[in-house]
């Protein structure tokens, strides 16, 4: 290869910027945002129970979750299901069946994205300060069961690096053993969102993984949080923005904003063990209550509102399910819901 | 051994190319410099990662027989694993200062700067300038017979690793970041770039970005440290490095030393060659192996081979440039008026509020001010994943410059990690377990209710209660009706710090959402120090 002269080398770099300059410009004139604003509509989005029914809060936002579709098999789904009394796995491949198959979640050929909670490197599942790692596994398999392409997982753990939260939690070993992918959230994968539903978080940036997945699934486990009462389904999705610090003010309305953005289309709540006390880090096993019990809905709002009632607690005490209902995330009252509650009995 | 026979009756005439010798003998010494800077670089990599234990990856300081020593003189107690440091003293006693020559990772990158063409024809300073490594030597010696370890802020290794672990690799992880975020806003660029720095990260550069208070001072240092290569070649080796000092000590008993053989034409050639200038015209063309770091680069230069290095059972020459008794005397008088300095300032006797020491170090140094076990090698701070532990510039006073001191503004002692105590080679830090340092009161957090968000503000924030680690938290939560902005009773929840509890991890510090300064610090655990 012959020596580049100093001109030569100034020239390409100068060429290389300009390009990169170029295409930044061209990205932002491109009639289609290179990143959409929100997860894209699957086609089976339709079957799922978040549809308003009668007297269910209407919202705009909600209009194109909502095409009108009902078939005779989809009415026999329900909108939530409750799983108890068997090993994770089984409570997982249960609560699924019963909505319907993961298939009418994850379409062929879709990129995944699961979120579980995996907030610090301090203790391992049994703490129940991280999400049970065979509950976020078997939904990387049934994923892949279903056809997905790809499945990554992913959090940003406040408390030690994410690599060793990741290991600790046990959560590495089972996603990579069923063939999924740990991902690290670099600094630089952010992307600047707008929230236009939002109420007061207008933008923030997000883990553009999160807003590139064709399905995001949100695996929080439940647990005590002072501030927020309970860390539940739309809670966990804070972690995928970078500035959590502005969630402070008026969090509860905050965490519904949020919600507005980022829409699972699957729920699952790991309540196999609960965290009572001492949240969102944990480290007592007196503090952790084992319930062997699993929800799942299509309705976020309507899984965080059941969660809500195994601390004995009413949906409306919690601040951010009280805003999403409000906004016509998802549906809070547990009372009109058909709920299918069943025992494995394992 | 490493005689270059000559067999025609006429010596034969050898291709030479001025100021660059040539030859398999620099060859081999230039591949050995690169593979050791590697392996080095390497290590310090890795012991950001965790992946291997302590005793590991702590090996080139425990090589430093500098270290060692000075670490068992200001300690009286003989640390097992310092026994390393006798492979370099082996090493010395038979191929005199080759580890300057061969192995230290800072020769190596001075051998790579050399600035030739900015020293020109300057000639170098008065050889009396070679004296000062020694006295530098017999002061840090004098002082750690006094307890104090201050001066080993200047040993190569110690140097060069802080350098990397302050400054050049917190400066490759921005630049590295900048790229990334520019490249990644090309969209088919998206994939490769995950990718890529998959690889990258935790690998070699940390996932979040790390932050030293005093990058640009050490930064500085080291530039300046290259820089003075415009006044002599290796000015460095040649004139300051106490660590050189040591082994050119040493090698005046070395066993294999260079040779001129006596059909010597005075060519000068070598003597343009060393990079350490201790070929003397006036002594016929001999070197001081006390200065040689056996680079071989006369060897290859001599055009008739008439230089050799052959093993010698002798006492080197002494020369002019060697510490008399009344240098060595000054030396120890310096030393005695320093330490005794240092001794009687405020710090000494009140400590300073923040004066936070890595966990147990507290405990394990006689003396917490000056740090008295602590070789200021920065292992602990090249180890902490989190950067809270930073090198103390004047945190401690000039007697604690250099020792570890934690920021927990810019980091947080992780909860499950122990990797400070694991990695010090000489136990300044204690080797705790991870369930021994979680309990290890590094010292207390303290809340100012004048600038809380909570208390203040009376605006929910909960953000130090909710990252403190501990099972039972050691900041609880009091429910409490205050007068808001509008003449109306608000609920407000306000932390409180339960001392007893209170581990001193920083991470609420850290966490703090106010700017600044944060509204909950972390304190030294005792107000006083007892004497």
């Amino acid at each position: 290869m012959s020596k580049m002269s100093r001109r030569d080398f100034l020239r390409t770099v100068a060429a290389g910027i300009g390009a990169v300059t170029l295409s930044r410009f061209l990205a932002a004139c491109s009639p289609s945002p290179a990143k959409p604003a929100a997860t894209p509509l699957h086609p089976l989005a339709t079957v799922t129970p978040t549809s308003p029914k009668e007297g269910s809060p209407s919202a705009t936002d909600m209009a194109t979750d909502s095409l009108p579709q009902p078939t005779s098999t989809v009415a026999s789904i329900p909108d939530m299901v409750v799983a108890r009394n068997g090993e994770p796995e089984a409570l997982v491949r249960a609560a699924l069946a019963a909505l319907g198959g993961m298939e009418l979640f994850v379409p062929k050929g879709a990129n995944v994205l699961v979120k579980p909670n995996i907030c610090v490197a301090y203790h391992t599942y049994e703490y129940a300060a991280t999400t049970n790692p065979w509950v976020v596994g078997t939904l990387v398999k049934m994923c892949f069961e279903a056809g997905a392409a790809s499945v990554k997982v992913c959090d940003y753990p406040f408390g030690g690096s994410p690599q060793e939260a990741y290991a600790i939690s046990g959560i590495q070993d089972q996603v990579e053993a069923n063939g999924g992918e740990m991902v690290y959230m670099s600094g630089f994968k952010y992307v600047a969102t707008q929230i236009p539903n939002g109420i007061e978080l207008k933008k923030t940036d997000v883990f553009s993984d999160v807003l590139d997945a064709d399905v995001i699934i949100d695996v929080p486990v439940a647990k005590h949080h002072s501030a927020a009462i309970l860390t539940l389904g739309m809670k966990n999705l804070m972690g995928v923005v970078r500035d959590r610090s502005a969630f402070h003010r008026n969090l509860g309305q905050r965490i519904a904003d949020l919600s507005t953005l980022l829409k699972p289309k699957l729920t699952v709540v790991d309540a196999v063990r609960i965290l009572m006390a001492n949240g969102p880090t944990g480290g007592n096993l007196n503090d952790v209550k084992k319930l062997d019990t699993l929800i799942a809905s299509a309705d976020i709002v309507a899984a965080d509102s059941y969660a809500a009632t195994l601390f004995g607690k009413q949906p409306e005490e919690i601040p951010y399910i009280q805003a999403a209902a409000a906004m016509g995330l998802g549906r809070s009252d547990l009372n009109n819901l058909r709920i299918k509650e069943f025992s494995i009995g394992a | 051994m490493m005689k270059q026979e000559t067999t025609t009756e006429k010596p034969q005439k050898r291709k030479i190319k001025i100021g660059r010798p040539v030859g398999p003998w620099v060859t081999a010494r230039k591949i050995t410099q690169y593979v050791a800077l590697a392996i080095f670089i390497g290590l310090f990599v890795i012991s950001r990662q965790g992946v291997w234990a302590g005793n590991i990856v702590n090996i080139p300081m425990r090589l430093d027989p500098l270290l060692e020593l000075g670490n068992t003189i200001a300690s009286r107690t003989l640390v097992a694993g310092s026994v390393v440091a006798l492979i370099t003293v082996i090493l010395t006693i038979v191929f005199g200062r080759a580890w300057c020559g061969w192995l230290c990772p800072l020769g190596t990158v001075l051998d790579l700067v050399p600035l030739k063409g900015w020293r020109g024809k300057r000639p170098a300073p008065s050889e009396s300038w070679r004296r000062v490594k020694y006295v530098l030597l017999v002061i840090i010696l004098m002082a750690a017979l006094l307890g104090n370890l201050t001066l080993l802020f200047l040993d190569p290794l110690a140097i060069f690793f802080r350098t990397l672990s302050t400054a050049i690799w917190p400066a490759l992880d921005q630049i590295v970041t900048a790229i990334e975020t520019a490249l990644y806003q090309i969209p088919v660029l998206g994939e490769p770039l995950s990718t890529f720095d998959m690889m990258l990260r935790p690998a070699l550069l940390p996932s979040e970005p790390i932050f030293y208070r005093d990058t640009l001072l050490f930064a500085s240092l080291f530039l300046g440290l290259l820089l003075l290569n415009i006044f002599a070649p290796r000015f460095w080796c040649r004139y300051l490095c106490p660590l050189g000092g040591l082994l050119g000590w040493i090698s005046r008993v070395a066993l294999f030393r260079r040779e001129v053989g006596e059909d010597c034409k005075g060519c000068q050639l070598c003597m343009q060659a060393c990079p350490t200038g201790t070929i003397d015209p006036a002594r016929n063309y001999a070197s001081d192996p006390a200065e040689c770091t056996m680079c071989m680069d006369c060897l290859e230069t001599c055009p008739r081979s008439f230089v050799s290095f052959t093993p010698h059972i002798a006492l080197a020459d002494d020369m002019p440039y060697d510490p008399d008794r009344r240098a060595v005397l000054i030396s120890f008088g310096t030393a005695a008026a320093g330490v005794a300095l240092f001794r009687s300032n405020l710090l000494a006797k009140r400590e300073q509020p923040f004066l936070l020491r890595p966990p147990g170090a507290r405990e394990n140094n006689p003396d917490v001010v000056a740090m008295t076990r602590c070789t200021r090698c920065n292992e602990c701070i090249r180890a902490c994943p989190t950067s809270v532990l930073q090198p103390a510039v004047f945190d401690a006073g000039l007697e604690g410059l250099g020792s570890p001191i934690l920021i927990t503004r810019l980091g947080y002692c992780d909860y499950s990690c122990n990797a400070c105590g694991q990695i010090c080679p000489v136990q300044a830090i204690p080797p705790l377990s991870l369930e021994e340092k979680r309990l290890q009161v590094i010292g207390k957090a303290f809340i100012d209710e004048s600038r809380c968000i909570a208390w203040s503000d009376h605006q929910p924030c909960v953000v130090c209660e909710e990252m403190c680690p501990l099972p039972k938290k050691a900041i609880q939560l009091e429910e409490k009706e205050v007068w808001g902005p509008d003449n109306v009773t608000v609920k407000v929840q306000l932390p409180h710090v339960l001392r007893d509890a209170c581990i001193g991890c920083g991470i609420c510090e850290y966490k703090c959402p106010v700017s600044g300064s944060a509204a909950i610090r972390v304190y030294i655990p005792q107000t006083e120090v007892p004497f």
